[in-house]
C-alpha cells in the first residue's frame, strides 16, 4: 500500500517536471520557428529587391546605352547576319 | 485627575440593549452571503467574461502581410514589382517636448523636408502623424538609429517600374496605399491585390510572442500577371516614336505592335509619358493613353478597306482601270489629290493614294451598307475588348444616315473615327488571309483562329498592292525596312479644329510585314507634325520601319527580301565555321 503510494507519486512527478520540460521545450521550438518564419520573409524580400536590381541593370535603356557609347557595337543588319535553318 | 483603574472603567458597567447585537450579527451574516453568491459567480456563469478579459491581456492579433502581385512582360521579365519600405510615425503624445535641436535637424534632414514643417508635424494634436510614407529600408534604418522616442516605423510596400516611362501606359501604377490607379493595374486590381491575413498569438510580459494560438485568416498574396508586351519590343517602339516626335516637333505620338498569329499585343508605345516611379507634376496630357483613348479620323489609312470591299464583291480586280481626274464633285464641296492623277488601276489607287480613286470606286460600286459592314467587320465603332480601362469604341454613323457625300468621304477616312489600336487591328485581315484575329494583353502564345471577313485571295490581292506603297512609285518608301518586305497604307488626316479642318494634320502609317508570311500588324500615329513635310509617308513610314525591321529581328523571323545571305540547311558546327569565314557583308542597295 504505502509502496504503490511512493510508486505512483514518484510517477506523478517525473510525469510533472517532463510536462515542464515539454512546454519548455515547444517555447523554444516556437521562438525557432518565429525566427526562421522572419528570415524567410527577410530572404524573400532580399530576392525581390535583387530580382529588381537586376532588372534594372539588364533593361533594354541600359543595355542599348552600353553597347553603343561604351562597347562601341552597332545594330545587326540582315545582309551580314548568318540564318541557320533547324535541322529536320 | 482622580486616576481610574482598568477594572473600575465605567464603560464596562454600560449594558447595551440585547437588539444591537443581533443587528450587527445578522448584518455581517449578510454581507457573507453575498460575498459568497459573488464568488460562486466569478467562478460558475459569469467566468467567460474575465476569461476573455485574461486572454486579451497575454493574447494578441497580429497581421500577416500580403504582397500585390508582380507583373511581368511575355519574357518573364519584371515591369512591376512591390518591395518593402517603411512609413515614419511619430505617436505625439510619446515624443518628448525638449527634443534635441540637433536631433531634429538630423531627423528632418533625413526625412528630406524642412526643420520647420518637421516641427509643425510633431505639435499636431492628433495622436498619430506620417511623417513620411514610402522610405526606402535604409534610410530607415537611419531614422531607427536616431532613437528618438515616439518615432516609429510602419511596414509597407512601394511598387517600382524598371521599364519607367516606356512602358508607363500599359501598367499605369498604384496610390500609396498600393492601390491600382491607371492601366493594368487598375485593370487587374482584383487579382494582383494581395489579402493580409491575420493571426492569433500568446505575448510574455515583454510584449514576445511565445505561442501560436491560431491563424485566423491566412495571408492570401496576389496573383502575378504575365502580359503579352515585350518589353524589348515595346521599348524600341517607344524610343521610334520619342525620336520622330522631337525630329517632327510634333505634339505626341502613338504606336502600336500586333502578333497577328497569336493575336497578343507586343507594345503600346504613347509619347509624351512619364515616370511611373516618380509622379511629381504631373498632367492629363501625359497620362494619356493615346494609343487607346483617342479618336481619329483614320484618313487614307481605311482605303485598303474600301477596296477590299468592292473587290470581295467581284465587280473590280486589282487591274481594273479607272479615270480619276484633277477633282471629283459629291456633294458640295469637290474631292482633290494631293498630286493629279490622269488614270489610275485600283492597285495604283492604294499606291498613290488618290481620294477620288478611293471616293469613286465608293460611289460606283457599292452601296453605303456594303461599306458600312466591312468597316464593321473590321473594328470600327466598336471599343476593342482586351480588358483595358478606357479603349474607345470611335464612331461610325449608322448607313441609313449617309448622304452621298458622307459616303465618298468616309472611303477615304473621313467622317468617321477609331483608335490607333483600332486601325491596327483591322490590318490583321490582311495579315491573316482575309481573319480578323481575336486580341489579348495577356500572354497566351498558342494561334488564335480568326473570324473571316474577306476571301483569302482578295487578302492576298491587298497584300500585293499594300507592298506597292513602299515601293518606289508608292507613297511611303521610307516605310521600307531592312531585309523585309513589308506593306502598308499611309495616312494624313486634316485635324477637326473645332467645326473645321485647320491646318493641322496627323500622320500615319499602318502595315503588316514580312509580306511573304506576315508575322506582325503595326501602326503609328504623329499628331500635328510642324516645320518641314507632315505627310504620313515622311513622318510616320519611318518610325514604322524602325519598328519593324527591329521587331523581326527581336522575334526571329527570317529575313524574306532579296538581301543575299546565307541560308545554312541542316548545319553542324562545321558548316557554320566555313560560312561565317567565307560570308561576306553585302550591303543593301535600294
Amino acid at each position: 500500500m504505502n509502496r504503490a503510494t511512493l510508486t505512483l507519486l514518484s510517477l506523478l512527478l517525473i510525469c510533472a517536471l517532463s510536462l515542464v520540460a515539454a512546454q519548455q521545450r515547444a517555447r523554444k521550438l516556437f521562438v525557432a520557428l518565429e525566427r526562421t518564419q522572419v528570415e524567410e520573409y527577410k530572404l524573400n524580400q532580399d530576392w525581390l529587391r535583387l530580382e529588381y536590381e537586376q532588372r534594372n541593370l539588364s533593361k533594354s535603356a541600359r543595355i542599348r546605352d552600353v553597347a553603343r557609347n561604351q562597347l562601341r557595337m552597332m545594330p545587326i543588319s540582315p545582309e551580314r547576319t548568318l540564318y541557320l535553318k533547324e535541322a529536320k | 485627575m482622580r486616576p481610574v483603574g482598568f477594572s473600575t472603567t465605567p464603560n464596562l458597567v454600560l449594558r447595551l440593549p440585547m437588539w444591537r447585537s443581533r443587528l450587527m450579527l445578522f448584518l455581517l451574516f449578510f454581507v457573507f452571503t453575498l460575498l459568497l453568491i459573488r464568488a460562486f459567480w466569478i467562478q460558475g456563469p459569469g467566468n467567460a467574461f474575465y476569461e476573455a478579459k485574461a486572454v486579451r491581456g497575454t493574447q494578441r492579433e497580429l497581421e500577416l502581410p500580403a504582397s500585390r502581385g508582380k507583373i511581368l512582360d511575355r519574357n518573364g521579365m519584371v515591369i512591376a514589382t512591390s518591395l518593402e519600405a517603411k512609413s515614419v510615425i511619430a505617436y505625439n503624445d510619446t515624443v518628448p517636448d525638449d527634443l534635441s535641436a540637433e536631433k531634429v535637424q538630423k531627423l528632418a534632414s533625413l526625412l528630406q523636408m524642412s526643420e520647420h514643417d518637421l516641427r509643425k508635424k510633431l505639435k499636431e494634436e492628433r495622436k498619430q502623424v506620417f511623417l513620411k510614407r514610402q522610405v526606402d529600408p535604409e534610410l530607415a534604418q537611419q531614422i531607427k538609429k536616431l532613437e528618438i522616442p515616439g518615432i516609429g516605423l510602419n511596414n509597407e510596400y512601394r511598387r517600382f517600374y524598371p521599364e519607367g516611362e516606356a512602358m508607363a501606359h500599359v501598367v499605369g501604377f498604384t496610390n500609396v496605399e498600393d492601390r491600382g490607379q491607371e492601366g493594368m493595374e487598375l485593370s487587374r486590381e482584383k487579382d494582383l491585390a494581395g489579402h493580409p491575413g491575420q493571426r492569433r498569438v500568446v505575448v510574455d510580459r515583454l510584449g514576445r510572442v511565445v505561442e501560436d494560438v491560431a491563424i485566423e485568416q491566412f495571408p492570401q498574396n496576389g496573383k502575378d500577371l504575365q502580359l503579352s508586351i515585350d518589353s524589348k519590343i515595346q521599348y524600341l517602339a517607344y524610343n521610334a516614336v520619342k525620336s520622330a516626335v522631337e525630329q517632327h516637333h510634333a505634339k505626341a505620338g502613338g504606336a502600336v505592335v500586333l502578333d497577328t498569329q497569336t493575336g497578343e499585343i507586343l507594345a503600346l508605345a504613347n509619347y509624351p509619358s512619364y515616370n511611373p516611379n516618380d509622379r511629381r507634376g504631373l498632367v492629363g496630357e501625359q497620362l494619356r493613353n493615346r494609343v487607346l483613348t483617342d479618336m481619329f479620323e483614320p484618313g487614307s489609312t481605311i482605303k485598303p478597306f474600301t477596296v477590299s470591299a468592292a473587290l470581295e464583291k467581284g465587280v473590280i480586280t486589282p487591274n481594273t482601270s479607272m479615270a480619276i481626274g484633277a477633282s471629283y464633285l459629291v456633294g458640295k464641296k469637290p474631292i482633290t489629290d494631293t498630286h493629279p492623277n490622269g488614270t489610275l488601276t485600283i492597285a495604283q489607287v492604294i499606291q498613290k493614294s488618290s481620294n477620288i480613286g478611293a471616293a469613286k470606286i465608293a460611289m460606283n460600286y457599292l452601296s453605303p451598307e456594303e461599306m458600312w459592314d466591312m468597316y464593321t467587320a473590321v473594328g470600327f465603332g466598336q471599343a476593342p475588348k482586351i480588358g483595358f480601362p478606357g479603349a474607345v469604341a470611335g464612331t461610325l454613323h449608322p448607313f441609313k444616315n449617309w448622304v452621298p457625300s458622307d459616303q465618298a468621304r468616309v472611303a477615304f477616312g473621313y467622317g468617321l473615327s477609331g483608335s490607333l489600336f483600332q486601325v491596327a487591328r483591322a490590318y490583321t485581315i490582311f495579315a491573316r488571309d482575309g481573319e480578323l484575329v481575336p486580341l489579348t494583353i495577356e500572354r497566351s502564345p498558342e494561334f488564335k483562329t480568326g473570324t473571316r471577313v474577306i476571301s483569302a485571295k482578295t487578302a492576298i490581292e491587298m497584300r500585293q498592292m499594300l507592298e506597292t506603297v513602299t515601293l518606289p512609285g508608292g507613297t511611303a518608301v521610307k516605310a521600307q525596312a531592312d531585309g523585309y518586305r513589308v506593306g502598308g497604307k499611309t495616312g494624313t488626316a486634316h485635324k477637326l479644329v473645332g467645326k473645321a479642318y485647320g491646318n493641322r494634320y496627323l500622320a500615319y502609317f499602318a502595315g503588316i510585314a514580312p509580306i511573304s508570311a506576315p508575322r506582325i500588324s503595326v501602326a503609328v500615329m504623329i499628331d500635328e507634325p510642324t516645320g518641314g513635310s507632315y505627310y504620313g509617308g515622311d513622318v510616320a513610314a519611318p518610325v514604322f520601319s524602325a519598328i519593324v525591321s527591329e521587331t523581326l529581328r527581336t522575334l526571329n523571323v527570317l529575313p524574306d527580301s532579296s538581301v543575299k545571305q546565307a541560308v545554312l540547311d541542316d548545319a553542324g558546327p562545321a558548316e557554320i565555321h566555313a560560312a561565317s569565314v567565307s560570308a561576306q557583308p553585302v550591303v543593301l542597295k535600294r
